[in-house]
């Protein structure tokens, strides 16, 4: 069966053509990311009006939270319901910094600067920071699901998401003068009055197209390059067999916790984006558990692994009910529908873990196909 | 003192409800080793249904449901009772059926996927506007609001009443008697034997000649139909009824499971003893810290539980499953 | 080939590679293995034999680290493992394969030797993220390591297929190449003829001794097919409710009145 293994001690002839490569050359998807998202911005809501860029927008913002949660879910196995609370603690984090620090700053709470201004670079510093207070969070929340099964890591995740609700509804007032804010004492700022139950209303509006595709780019960029590393593989491997990939010298703790505080980062950053986005105000309910589910959904549905198929299901799943505006009572029926159906029928979801483009790659049999991880 | 009192009646009741739900949690776990996501909308579903017939029942005896003095004889609650059991256990078993049953041999987490699917179901269908519609009502009285006993501490501006009501006593009469009759058909009947078995291992029970499909419906059964009469007590307790999908009733569910996993999961006893604990830790922590936060305290206890001894108090390597 | 006719003592010379000392673990009142022990010396082939349920699988769990073991000393080289986790105790170089067959069913082929060869990669997410030079050199390593043992062993031309769609064979010639490519010094094969058939299985002989003298790894081998195990192997050690009953050459084995007790005069009347 072995075969002979007294075969060729002769050094195998370099035949896959090795890749070289620098950081500047690797930085080049990106700066193309960002210059279509400079485009974006500055076309897309004259050739399609206010009504959908407001969508695409929605669905870019949308994007960066079902392939992050892509990562826990799919690549590495594990099982978060949970997501909406990184993203909502993320939100107020960089809500809070924008609000209270345009305040500090520049005596108003409203936006500051033009496009790439200084209350923009404040915006985006404080999604950043919202996303690494996220990440802590994750840290926290991954910790229990090294010792913990799928279905009890859903309900900490779950529970998680709750707790991150209520606690966000027992805040106090935000203070909307700046005379207030500025003799406020450190008693009333701790913990920050970010709105209560109703909402944190008055954020600076900041979120536009550049910025929400820049993150995407990010997002996707490094998503992508996780899957075709060996930290991909990794964690891909927690997924398929956790006492073989430890028997592989796989260390699974390391590889969920990484996956949890990296989807949390980018669900906090998405969280900033999302509270500063013209005609929402961020509320302590998205953190719940319905809104979760919509991100769990599209993971599902995409395919468990496959960006391309999440990102797919995340464009389809939130512009169709904004089409179809009549439908929103049906909205989650259908959702449901679709989950039990897929799991019936093709329970890998659409792509499973393949990318789009590996349906043109086929017949994958021959080694000349080179290395599945073409370069992004 | 009188506080205490009757912090401790009110987490006795609701302790016994969540009892009887923890029981459909821990069961379907026990057989089927996943969460059955659905469950609490079967509660859900056995509040609204008792809504629905009471709210048609008390007109044909000339009463007016939406009067509180106007109090049904008894009869017609064990009436509304019994149908909305009837009505979930019938659901339940379809469930089972469509859903669950073509993933036996499926990985967990598809089956946990499509637990959550059932669930948005349930929710999002109930909320139909030609189904239970998508506001809140109000449970019409079905039980006359005696009070059983009432004692009264210290005087004047300090005096404070104890009461303990008909209500508190019927749910913990009923929620004992039917956690009795399941006590029973688990551990002293051929029936609780084979699903015993299938707990244990499936497919020997299945080369042992046990039915396993039937065995499986029949848990189905048995906890949506306990789940329907934790609904129905629960709107006795608080009438005021939320909307199907609203996120009361999930958590209603929630706490109900971490109930059934704080006891240890699979295990009968542990459920029963994992609602109590629930309740307790729920009440005396709104009632001593805050009420604010009461949510979070059953979830904290959760995760110390999960991480101290994840298999639950009662939970061992060798313990009696169902 | 013949196993050295010396007894005992030349063998089980102090500088064992591993070194198992006293071993055990219970499960409830169960004691599934006790006082466990062993010296494997640097590239010697040793067969680990007993009825089923006797615990040889469990003695792999616990070298492994997938069980801790209750009381006892394990040592490879001058390194304690004692008490280590699994992915510790194989990147100090006692690698495995399984029983019932456990590849990364959705990997392909490469990626399944690729991933265990990585284990000493030092590469962290902001390498891996922002491609450097570093670490192109270290995933083009890592490939031409993998592909290098694909060839060995003559899988080269399934490399991009799914694992799951190998043949049964293959798969089990995969969990051999996937346990080699993290580089050990241990190699612990878990019934690897289960379910071949006799031909494969006289080349599955060959392959072994020859993996233990090209590789340079000591083996210890769990099988149930006794002409295999006394062709191969060195020394024998034979199991019994997680009692070692009787341990020698091959020899010594055969003729153990022991063994053939537990064996209920089965199994080894193939001899």
């Amino acid at each position: 069966m072995v075969g002979t293994v007294s075969l060729s001690t002769k050094n195998r002839e370099q035949k896959s053509e090795l890749r070289t490569g620098n950081a500047l050359l690797g930085l080049l998807p990106i700066a193309a990311g960002l210059g279509i998202a400079t485009l974006m911005h500055f076309f897309l809501p004259g050739l399609i009006g206010q009504f959908y860029a407001r969508i695409v927008t929605d669905i870019g913002i949308t994007i960066v939270l079902a392939v992050s949660l892509n990562i826990v879910n799919g690549m590495t196995g594990q099982f978060s319901i949970g997501h909406a609370g990184f993203m909502t603690l993320g939100g107020y984090t960089a809500a809070t910094i924008t609000y209270y620090g345009s305040m500090f700053l520049w005596d108003s709470a409203g936006k500051h600067g033009g496009f790439l201004g200084s209350g923009e670079w404040l915006f985006i510093a404080s999604c950043v920071a919202g996303g690494l207070f996220a990440a802590f969070a994750g840290y926290i929340v991954g910790l229990p699901s090294l010792r913990l099964r799928g279905d009890y890591l859903a309900i900490v995740t779950l529970g998680f998401g709750e707790i991150v609700r209520v606690i966000l509804q027992q805040t106090g007032k935000t203070i909307d003068d700046v005379e207030d804010f500025k003799n406020a004492g450190w008693a009333q700022l701790i913990p920050p009055p970010v709105g209560g139950a109703v909402g944190f209303d008055g954020v600076p509006k900041y979120t536009n197209l550049f910025w929400v595709y820049a993150v995407l780019t990010i997002t996707i960029v490094v998503a992508y390059r996780l899957k075709g590393s060996s930290l991909g593989r990794a964690m891909i491997s927690v997924r398929e067999d956790e006492i073989a990939a430890q028997a592989m010298g796989v260390n699974i703790s390391r590889q969920k916790v990484l996956a949890f505080v990296m989807a949390a980062f980018f669900a906090g950053v998405a969280g900033g984006l999302f509270a500063h986005e013209r005609g929402v105000i961020i509320s302590p309910k998205d953190a719940g558990f319905q809104r979760s589910f919509d991100y769990v959904i599209m993971t599902v549905l995409g395919g468990r692994g496959s960006i391309t198929g999440v990102t797919l299901a995340a464009v389809l799943l939130t512009a169709l009910p904004e089409m179809l505006r009549d439908f929103e009572q049906y909205r989650l029926i259908v959702y449901a529908l679709l989950l039990i159906f897929m799991m019936l029928v093709r329970p890998q979801g659409l792509l499973g873990i393949h990318e789009i483009w590996n349906f043109w790659q086929r017949p994958k049999s021959s080694v000349k196909s080179a290395s599945p991880e073409a370069q992004v | 003192m009188s506080d205490f009192a009757q912090t401790l009646i009110t987490a006795i009741a609701i302790g016994s409800l969540y009892a009887l739900i923890a029981l459909g949690y821990t069961m379907v776990y026990g057989i089927l080793k996943f969460i059955n996501f659905a469950h609490s909308d079967i509660v859900v579903l056995g509040a609204w249904s008792s809504y629905t017939l009471a709210s048609r029942i008390l007109p044909k005896l000339g009463l007016n449901p939406h009067n509180p003095e106007s109090v049904p004889p008894i009869w017609v609650a064990a009436v509304v009772l019994l149908a909305a059991m009837v009505f979930c256990g019938a659901v339940g078993f379809t469930i089972e059926r469509l859903a669950y049953r073509p993933l036996r041999r499926a990985p967990r987490l598809n089956v946990l996927i499509t637990a959550i699917g059932v669930s948005l179901l349930l929710q999002n269908v109930g909320q139909l506007d030609y189904v239970f519609g998508a506001s809140p009502q109000k449970m019409p009285p079905l039980l006359p609001s005696w009070e059983l006993a009432s004692f009264t501490f210290g005087e004047g501006e300090t005096a404070r009443r104890l009461v303990i009501g008909l209500v508190d006593v019927v749910i913990f009469a009923t929620a004992t008697s039917l956690m009795l009759m399941m006590q029973y058909l688990v551990f002293h009947t051929k029936l609780g034997v084979a699903m015993r078995a299938v707990s244990f291992n499936t497919d020997t029970a299945a080369l042992m000649g046990i039915p396993v499909d039937r065995v499986v419906s029949f848990t189905f059964v048995l906890g949506s139909t306990l789940a329907a009469a934790a609904g129905f007590l629960y709107v006795m307790k608080y009438p005021g009824m939320n909307q199907p999908a609203h996120t009361i009733w999930v958590l209603l569910g929630l706490k109900a499971f971490v109930a059934a996993v704080i006891g240890g999961i699979g295990n009968v006893r542990g459920a029963v003893l994992g609602g109590f604990v629930i309740a307790f830790v729920e009440q005396f922590g709104a009632f001593y810290i805050s009420t604010n936060y009461r949510d979070v305290y059953v979830f904290t206890l959760l995760i110390v539980i999960l991480l101290v001894k994840p298999s639950g108090l009662l939970g061992s390597p060798l313990r009696e499953k169902v | 080939m013949s196993p050295p006719a010396t007894t005992s003592s030349a063998v089980q010379s102090a500088d064992a590679l591993l070194d198992v000392d006293q071993i055990g673990i219970s499960f409830g009142g169960l004691k599934a293995v006790q006082n466990f022990s062993l010296k494997l010396p640097r590239s010697g082939l040793f067969g680990l034999i007993g009825p089923n349920g006797a615990g040889k699988t469990t003695v792999f769990n616990l070298l492994t680290g997938v069980y801790r073991p209750d009381c006892g000393q394990i040592r490879l080289g001058s390194t304690q493992l004692g008490r280590g986790k699994p992915h510790e105790i194989t990147a100090a170089g006692i690698a495995r394969t399984f029983q019932n067959i456990r590849l990364f069913p959705n990997l392909t082929v490469l990626d399944n030797v690729r991933l265990a060869g990585q284990l000493r990669n030092s590469r962290g997410l902001l390498d891996t993220v922002l491609r450097t030079r570093g670490y192109h050199q270290e995933e083009n390593g890592l490939r031409e390591k993998a592909l290098n043992l694909l060839e060995i062993f003559e899988l080269q031309d399934r490399a991009e297929e799914l694992a799951s769609n190998l043949s049964y064979g293959h798969q089990r010639k995969l969990e051999i190449i996937r346990a080699l490519a993290t580089d050990p010094k241990v190699l612990l094969l878990d019934e690897p003829a289960a379910g071949l058939n006799p031909q494969e299985k006289r080349m599955l002989a060959h392959s072994i001794q020859q993996i233990r003298d090209r590789f340079q790894v000591a083996v210890l081998l769990i099988e149930h097919d006794m002409p295999l195990v006394m062709e191969i192997c060195e020394r024998i050690v034979v199991l019994d409710h997680g009692v070692t009953i009787c341990e020698g050459v091959p020899s010594e084995i055969q003729n153990d009145p022991r063994v053939i007790a537990a064996y209920l005069g089965g199994g080894l009347e193939e001899n």
